[in-house]
């Protein structure tokens, strides 16, 4: 093994969990970060200091505990930004989650642009979040769902992509980095709504810490990720939008911080950003994504990439050549996640089996079950890589395999 | 081996797991749910037949999961079959209380009994879902 990284050896103890045995003795192996990464000492203890010494609403008040409050908020809003390299802070919305984003962006997208029968092109590879949200506009309001296939490879297959969009197709919604395939999205499929001048929302959850981002060399017009996927806080969303088509949309929620003048006859809204973020916003957790982000510039987004990208093809090939193991998504470029089974064995007895051993992954259906349908398979287990992981633990992972493989075969 | 893989996957366990017994649908039968667990996608549907006595007379399942709950839904089908519902019921109450660790007294199960394999799945409580789909499937049909 040639583990001449020196990057892995020095943001471990970065993070403090990784120094938790699991089940009092074991090292743990982190490798379900595509469900959730791991969080940094410094957003561990920004975000502490946050409630213990700069603590209150925002954009309420004007004493000092509210424009300290407010600076942070915003502060993050602007680390958001660059690292989206969005045009402007108006285009940035904190939301709850990225799925409360794909929500926000259906309601108020249907309500200025669409009505009945209009059409939605999704595929079959999306995250049930970015599938429910279209589904409530099918069941409410009669839109048309088309869902375009995928190749054995896990990428979406762009003719019959191509092939799917009518005079009444208003909006694109796919996911950008796939949470079982680890396959990015073919750029193509982006100019082709481009070409047919058909919004494209991008599901960023998989690919904001894991690829660069640059929203506008992208060209998508809406895009959404996590906090909590991104070594920040859970509870905390990003919503990118054009500010063109934000301006246009409608309001998501209303409540206090959203509006310009209220009288008991009606109301009028606040510009963007604030438009889009009623109610008072999880602000701790905002300034946590902001220093998260912080984080990962520190090390830099390059490094990182270059780094998960040795170690998932490190594994890919390890596994490769296990002939016990079936991966899912053929042999093309993957980016932090890797998708198998164990022949004859579910996926909740190897991920049982390694949880023992200290190692976490993650088995089930990764809320794809549409997909899981399509593979003919009920689960798989995933291995997905974070900025913490290292070669070595890729082969005590392999050992682990084997010894599962032995135990459920013997 | 760790003691806790062990205690999870006794023998019993992988045996019933790799071939369920009482696999299939009981013809004719009087009484049916499904379970499912949306967190995972395991799933089953079990069938049986009551007679007038309330006793099960036939008891049987089919679906696709992992070898805790195939295995779980197995020895439960095996467990159930002849028995009046009345004892059924406890049965029910005790293997719940069995699997999520409760320290609840057993009534009618005891460690003689082949269920008491399942013990194991207390130590790993996100597995106590696919050990329970089958149970919860069958009191949902008492309901129905």
């Amino acid at each position: 093994m040639d583990d001449s990284k020196t990057l892995n050896l020095n943001v471990r103890k970065d993070f403090p969990i990784l120094s938790k045995k699991i089940l009092e003795k074991k090292d743990l192996i982190y490798f379900d970060t595509a469900a959730s990464a791991q969080k940094p000492n410094t957003v561990i203890d920004e975000t502490n200091d946050f409630y213990k010494n700069h603590y209150s609403n925002v954009s309420r008040g004007v004493h000092t505990l509210s424009v300290e409050s407010t600076f942070r908020y915003e502060d993050a809003r602007k680390k958001v930004q660059k690292f989206l390299n969005a045009r402007s802070e108006n285009e940035i919305i904190f939301t709850k989650s990225a799925t409360e984003g794909i929500n926000l962006v259906a309601q108020t997208f249907y309500e200025k642009f669409m009505q009945k029968g209009d059409e939605v092109i999704l595929s079959l590879i999306e995250h049930h979040s970015n599938l429910i949200p279209w589904f409530f506009l099918r069941d409410k309001y009669g839109v048309v769902l088309k869902f375009a296939n995928i190749q054995p490879s896990g990428e979406i297959d762009i003719d019959h992509f191509n092939s799917l969009f009518t005079n009444k197709t208003k909006i694109v919604s796919l996911t950008h980095l796939s949470n079982v395939f680890g396959t990015e999205l073919n750029e193509k499929a982006i100019s082709i709504c481009k070409d047919k001048n058909v919004p494209i929302l991008l599901d960023g959850c998989q690919s904001a810490a894991h690829l660069k981002i640059d929203v506008q060399k992208l060209g998508c017009d809406f895009f959404v990720f996590s906090g909590h996927k991104t070594y920040g806080p859970a509870g905390i969303g990003v919503l990118y939008g054009t500010e063109n088509l934000l301006s246009e949309m409608p309001p998501y929620q209303g409540g206090g911080g959203m509006i310009g003048d209220v009288s008991l006859e009606g109301a009028s809204y606040a510009e963007l950003p604030a438009k889009y973020e009623a109610g008072t916003p999880p602000l701790v957790e905002a300034h946590g994504l902001g220093i998260a982000i912080d984080y990962m510039n520190k090390i830099g987004l390059d490094n990182i990439i270059e780094h998960e990208n040795e170690i998932t093809k490190y594994a890919f090939n390890k596994l490769n050549e296990i002939d016990f193991i079936e991966i899912h998504g053929g042999d093309n470029k993957r980016n932090s996640i890797i998708s198998f089974n164990i022949k004859n064995v579910h996926s909740h007895e190897v991920s049982s089996f390694l949880d023992v051993e200290g190692i976490a992954i993650r088995a089930g259906h990764h809320c794809c079950q549409p997909l899981m349908k399509h593979l003919g398979v009920n689960s798989t287990a995933r291995l997905s890589f974070g900025v913490y992981n290292s070669l070595e633990e890729v082969d005590k992972f392999v050992i682990a395999l084997h010894k599962c493989k032995e135990f459920f075969n013997k | 081996m760790n003691d806790l893989i062990n205690d999870l996957y006794q023998e019993i366990i992988l045996d019933h797991g790799r071939e369920p017994r009482n696999f299939g649908e009981c013809d004719p039968h009087n009484k049916s749910a499904d379970g499912h667990n949306p967190l995972c996608g395991d799933n089953l549907k079990l069938t049986f037949l009551l007679n007038d006595q309330n006793i099960i007379e036939d008891i049987k399942f089919t679906g696709e999961g992992c070898a805790i709950s195939l295995a779980s839904a197995s020895l439960m089908t095996e467990k159930l079959k002849g028995k009046k519902i009345e004892v059924a019921e406890e049965i029910f109450k005790d293997f719940t209380n069995l699997v999520s660790g409760s320290d609840e007294d057993l009534k009618v199960l005891n460690e003689e009994d082949s269920l008491y394999a399942l013990k194991g799945v207390g130590g790993f409580p996100m597995r106590v879902k696919c050990a329970t789909m089958a149970w919860h499937a069958f009191n949902q049909a008492l309901k129905d």
